[in-house]
């Protein structure tokens, strides 16, 4: 190794960064060379110097900041916790919601069936048990007959042919059979009304026992709701005929015109109209 | 949630122990690199930070300083950078007559002779302020080699290069720091004001 080939080689052995051959091949020359001895030398001292004096100068991080970066550490690790907390709670409001919405289908769908069943049975002309046209009498047929008390209701135009024990769905069922009049046929229409007990609250009708108006096979079916027990009216009538059948009916809350009270016209005119 | 909370805590206070060893030596690499105190806190606190983002990205057994610092780097190369080169841009014409100053410009070329000594009486300040005035890039060499200590081949992960890239950047720049420095010790050559015996004369007078 001559001069020459030693210059690069100085720094990184000073460094410590030759391989063992590098640095054995750099000492040798270096004990031979005096002038490159010096300035070996010289560059050790100046490297130690140096970097004495950096570090000298170099102050430490301010506690200040050193308390800053941990307290933000743990406000990114509290807020990464709350993160996956929201998202577990956003994951859990999601799986509710479907159980909620799917609920509400679900009781949808089990009230359509109710609506059906009723309908089709109506449909089918069953012949009845009992022939009286009396409210009463019909209430009376029904007493022990089903395992609640059946209250009749009262249509003021609409006269009761009769009535049997029919089931809709599981529900057994009061079903009673009306004859109505209709505006478009001089002749009457049937009406089937169903009465049942359902105090577990399967046919969901409608928010706050207002009835329900359904289309099923041809026909309407009513559907409301009087504490445990619920009506399914189904008929062949127009829907204007409908509420012409239950005017009364508290939950069918059908806008009645309030009358304008009219003024039978003075005879008496100004005087200047006066001939 | 009970396993989220442990697991975090753990990785936090797993993470808090590794990184407060190195807090005072990445605040003193970023006082060189971005040459005042404020930006410096500023660059530590998003390097932390980062880390702490990226820290499931580090592999655990491996050089956790070397990998603080080629965040530290590569937070102040991608932001600080181009921010401190606008405001230097302003003060350039200041930083320069302050180096003329401190190195006339007639001192400058005799003064590159590397087989001189370095004087004692250099100070801290003077080594700081020449570190401050070299080109970035070899001023990033020079402070994780020389004032953190880094070997080269750790210098040539943290700022991913080759280590021929490091070897070359460093030799000249410390060559520019022992000139920057030695023309700062002949323009110290010239007889200096005391200001002791001033004080004495005016006390006097």
């Amino acid at each position: 190794m001559n001069c020459r080939d030693l210059e690069p080689l100085v720094m990184p052995y000073l460094d410590g960064e030759l391989v063992e051959a590098e640095r054995l091949a750099v000492e040798r020359h270096l004990t031979e060379c005096a002038g490159c001895s010096k300035q070996a030398e010289v560059g050790r001292h100046n490297r130690t110097l140096l970097r004495t004096l950096v570090k000298a100068g170099t102050p430490p991080a301010p506690e200040s900041l050193k308390a800053k970066i941990f307290t933000s550490v743990r406000a990114v690790e509290a807020r990464q916790r709350q993160g996956r907390f929201l998202r577990l709670s956003a994951a859990a409001a999601g799986v509710a919601l479907c159980a909620f919405v799917g609920h509400q289908q679900w009781r949808s769908f089990q009230r359509r069936l109710y609506v059906e069943d009723a309908a089709s049975r109506h449909a089918r002309q069953f012949p009845l048990e009992v022939r009286l046209p009396q409210p009463e009498a019909l209430e009376a047929w029904f007493d022990g007959k089903l395992g609640h008390r059946v209250a009749v209701p009262r249509f003021p135009n609409a006269i009761a042919e009769g009535a049997r024990v029919l089931n809709v769905r599981e529900k057994q069922a009061a079903y009673i059979r009306y004859d109505a009049p209709a505006r478009a046929s001089a002749q009457p229409r049937q009406v089937g009304l169903f009465v049942f007990g359902d105090n577990s609250n399967d046919v969901d009708v409608g928010a706050r026992g207002a009835p329900d108006l359904r289309n099923s096979n041809g026909y309407n079916v009513v559907t409301w709701r009087e504490g445990d027990l619920v009506y399914q009216l189904v008929t062949d009538l127009e829907e204007d005929d409908i509420r012409e059948l239950l005017p009364s009916e508290p939950p069918m809350r059908v806008p009645v015109p309030v009358p304008v009270p009219t003024r039978r016209p003075l005879d008496v005119q100004p005087a200047a109209f006066q001939r | 949630m009970l396993g989220f909370s442990t697991r975090s805590d753990k990785t936090r206070a797993e993470f808090e122990g590794l990184v407060a060893p190195w807090l005072d030596s990445l605040y003193g690499g970023a006082l060189r690199l971005t040459r005042n105190e404020r930006d410096a806190e500023d660059l530590v606190q998003d390097t932390v930070m980062r880390a702490y983002r990226f820290f499931d990205k580090f592999e655990r057994g491996t050089n956790f300083r070397a990998w603080l610092f080629k965040i530290l780097t590569n937070t102040f190369i991608n932001g600080y950078r181009r921010q401190v080169k606008e405001r230097s841009l302003g003060d350039e014409s200041e930083r320069q007559s302050v180096e003329a100053q401190f190195f006339s410009a007639d001192t400058t070329d005799q003064a590159q002779n590397p087989e001189d000594f370095l004087l004692q009486r250099v100070m801290s300040d003077d080594v700081l302020k020449a570190i401050d005035g070299l080109p970035i890039d070899f001023r990033m060499v020079v402070i994780l080699a020389d004032l953190q200590e880094f070997s080269y081949k750790e210098i040539a992960e943290i700022l991913d290069v080759p280590v021929g890239t490091v070897m070359s950047r460093l030799f000249r720049g410390r060559r520019q720091l022992e000139g920057l420095l030695r023309k700062r010790e002949l323009a110290e050559e010239a007889p200096l004001v005391d200001l002791n015996a001033y004080r004495e004369r005016k006390k006097l007078g």
